[in-house]
């Protein structure tokens, strides 16, 4: 029995209801977020909601004048970037030696690696902060930027290695035969062949480094090395008590870079690169 | 341009032999092709002369100079590859120039270089494109432009057409062929296929697990195949192989009586090409089992006893099956094959 079909532009419209409503629930937590966050302080606790609040830059205000914003920013900014360019380096070559090189304890080594990434963070903690006291490099940004590039280090290079897995042999064959070296596959053929992989390992340490609390917490203790994370746990709104409405909006900047990212990473995580490389 | 000698080339893996015990003059100029079937070992000779491999044991000299430990990088050797292995990220220009600024060669000399190479594969309009814009043939083509701009000492070409469709392939290979004859440069050419190996070399070698079976030039190796294997690898459809007895000057096998050499005793296999085998007669007797005219010829199958033997018929014969059917063989064209596979030769 044929159904009864519908015309084309009833089913799209319905899609795009479906779709609406769907990315509107999605939404709605920072959508509330920057409600709160642009409303007046006294419309933050109220018995009832308050739907359609006034618009304030209260909050806005009180931020710009009473913390160090950029500061906490500058300190994520360097150590961030810093860890995942640290990670970069390392973690390229590596991946591409575990991934074509034969040496005896390849699978070995590989999971090794990994599996520091199993280890609950707390054990080290303690071992950790003494080793960086001893090098004197506690409330330190640069302290920070090595943690977080040790943190991430084993994901960024089994994610690499996984890319490098998928690139056909036969290209590292031609590029010896036409007269490249080992260096010199991998920097003109093998990196950006993987190139998508490279930048969704980059956007994934990125996004975990941002979100790292524990070590940092454990290693900034002044504004010197404070990164947007901590900071904004320790950001209470100042000597008036509790003020929710910066504290929506504090959440909310901290929340736009690792949003940026996401977008990014969703644009590299076709592997579109390798096609045509070989057979169709 | 450089002769190429293996000298007891060996391969193994653990303990499986990849290439065994395997001594080949390939002489300057020539188009040799490596024929059999898939996990022969075909490929891995040739990447043993490109330096991709190293042999277990013997000796690669190419141009006079021993290269069996020199890296792939230090012979001046071009390979063409099954999936034609172009850089996806570079242009085909790129992708062209790629040998040409790891060989050290003048960035003057570059564009001139890689225009003549393209033109040569009738690819100067795409220069810009990416590889992923380009179809099968086309890639196949600046693949190939790239192993010819750098002319190196020997051309490896490594199923160049086994992911092209019949038509490319057949104006592929006639293009190779003559810029191979146009450059002379030494080739290598590694295939299953028999039409290309016929087509397109000076000599064949054809092997079989891990060992050459025959080498000789395409007449050698049709007309005068030196085993089974050999006999019902190369025609198209391959030689008729039927197992018998032959005593006293006659071969016979169910539905076969034919007459043999007298030196011909014992379990033998008679082969004969579908081409020497005619309607009418009776060497052979045994029933209709299909009819495929082509448009050029016809081909008949006959079934005798439980097997089953190709005849190429005139152009015109049709038949219903299962219809009696007698044949003669060309008594010029018989080859016999002894229990061990290999060819039964007169003393005289």
């Amino acid at each position: 029995m044929a159904k009864p079909r519908k015309s084309r532009g009833e089913s799209l419209l319905l899609r795009y209801l479906v779709l609406g409503g769907w990315a509107l629930v999605c939404l709605l937590p920072i959508l509330w977020f920057l409600s709160i966050g642009f409303r007046p302080r006294t419309e933050v606790i109220t018995p009832h909601p308050i739907y359609w609040p006034t618009f304030s830059l209260d909050a806005w205000h009180l931020l710009m004048s009473d913390w160090p914003i950029a500061l906490y920013l500058r300190n994520s900014v360097i150590a961030v970037a810093g860890s995942v360019v640290i990670d970069l380096l390392l973690a390229i070559p590596a991946a591409y030696a575990l991934a074509r090189y034969e040496f005896k304890g390849r699978e070995d080594i590989g999971f090794y690696i990994l599996s520091t990434r199993m280890m609950a963070p707390a054990i080290v903690a303690v071992p950790i902060f003494f080793l960086f006291k001893t090098l004197g490099l506690l409330d330190s940004v640069w302290a920070l930027m090595l943690i977080y590039a040790a943190i991430n280090l084993s994901l960024v290079t089994w994610i690499i290695r996984s890319y490098m897995l998928d690139i056909p042999k036969e290209l590292e064959d031609a590029a010896r035969t036409d007269g490249a070296g080992d260096l010199t596959i991998l920097r003109e053929i093998i990196v950006p062949a993987c190139l998508p992989g490279i930048i969704t390992a980059a956007v994934i340490a990125a996004i975990f480094a941002i979100n790292e609390f524990l070590f940092t917490l454990l290693i900034a203790s002044t504004s010197n090395a404070y990164t947007m994370s901590v900071a904004l746990a320790n950001f209470t709104g100042g000597s008036d008590g509790i003020i929710y409405n910066a504290i929506a909006l504090v959440s909310f900047i901290a929340f736009v870079p690792i949003l940026i990212l996401v977008i990014l990473i969703q644009k590299h995580l076709s592997r579109g690169l390798t096609m045509g490389a070989v057979k169709g | 341009m450089a002769s190429i000698h293996l000298q007891n080339i060996e391969k193994r893996y653990g303990g499986f032999v990849g290439v065994q015990n395997m001594s080949l003059e390939i002489a300057d100029e020539e188009f040799l092709v490596l024929l059999g079937p898939s996990g022969c070992g075909k490929t891995t000779t040739m990447r043993m002369i490109a330096g991709l491999e190293l042999p277990t044991d013997g000796k690669i000299v190419i141009g006079g100079e021993e290269m069996t430990e020199i890296d792939a990088r230090d012979r001046d050797v071009a390979m063409v590859f099954q999936g034609y292995a172009l850089y996806p990220n570079m242009s085909i220009y790129e992708n062209i120039r790629f040998p040409l600024r790891m060989r050290g060669i003048p960035a003057s000399e570059h564009d001139a270089r890689i225009r003549q190479a393209a033109d040569m594969v009738e690819l100067g309009g795409f220069l810009d494109r990416k590889p992923g814009a380009l179809s099968g043939g086309q890639r196949q083509r600046a693949a190939l432009a790239r192993a010819v701009v750098r002319q190196p000492q020997v051309f490896l070409m490594d199923e160049p057409l086994s992911n092209l469709d019949a038509k490319l392939r057949q104006s592929m290979r006639v293009q190779i062929k003559h810029m191979q004859r146009q450059l002379k440069v030494t080739t290598v050419y590694v295939t299953h296929d028999q039409i290309e190996a016929m087509t397109l070399a000076d000599r064949i070698v054809i092997m079989n697990k891990g060992a050459i079976q025959q080498v000789g030039t395409p007449d050698q190796i049709y007309s005068d195949p030196a085993n089974t294997f050999v006999a019902g690898f190369i025609g198209s459809p391959p030689m008729n192989l039927i197992e018998g007895t032959a005593q006293n000057g006659r071969f016979v096998a169910p539905g076969v009586s034919a007459p043999c050499p007298d030196y011909v005793r014992g379990k033998v296999t008679l082969g004969v090409r579908p081409e020497d085998c005619h309607v009418g007669g009776d060497d052979l007797q045994g029933m209709v089992y299909g009819v495929e005219p082509t448009g050029d010829t016809t081909y008949l199958t006959v079934l005798a006893g439980t097997k089953k033997i190709e005849v190429k018929a005139a152009r015109e014969y049709r038949s219903d099956i299962d219809v009696p059917v007698g044949i003669t063989f060309d008594p010029a064209h018989l080859y016999f094959f002894g229990e061990d596979g290999q060819r039964i030769r007169g003393t005289a």
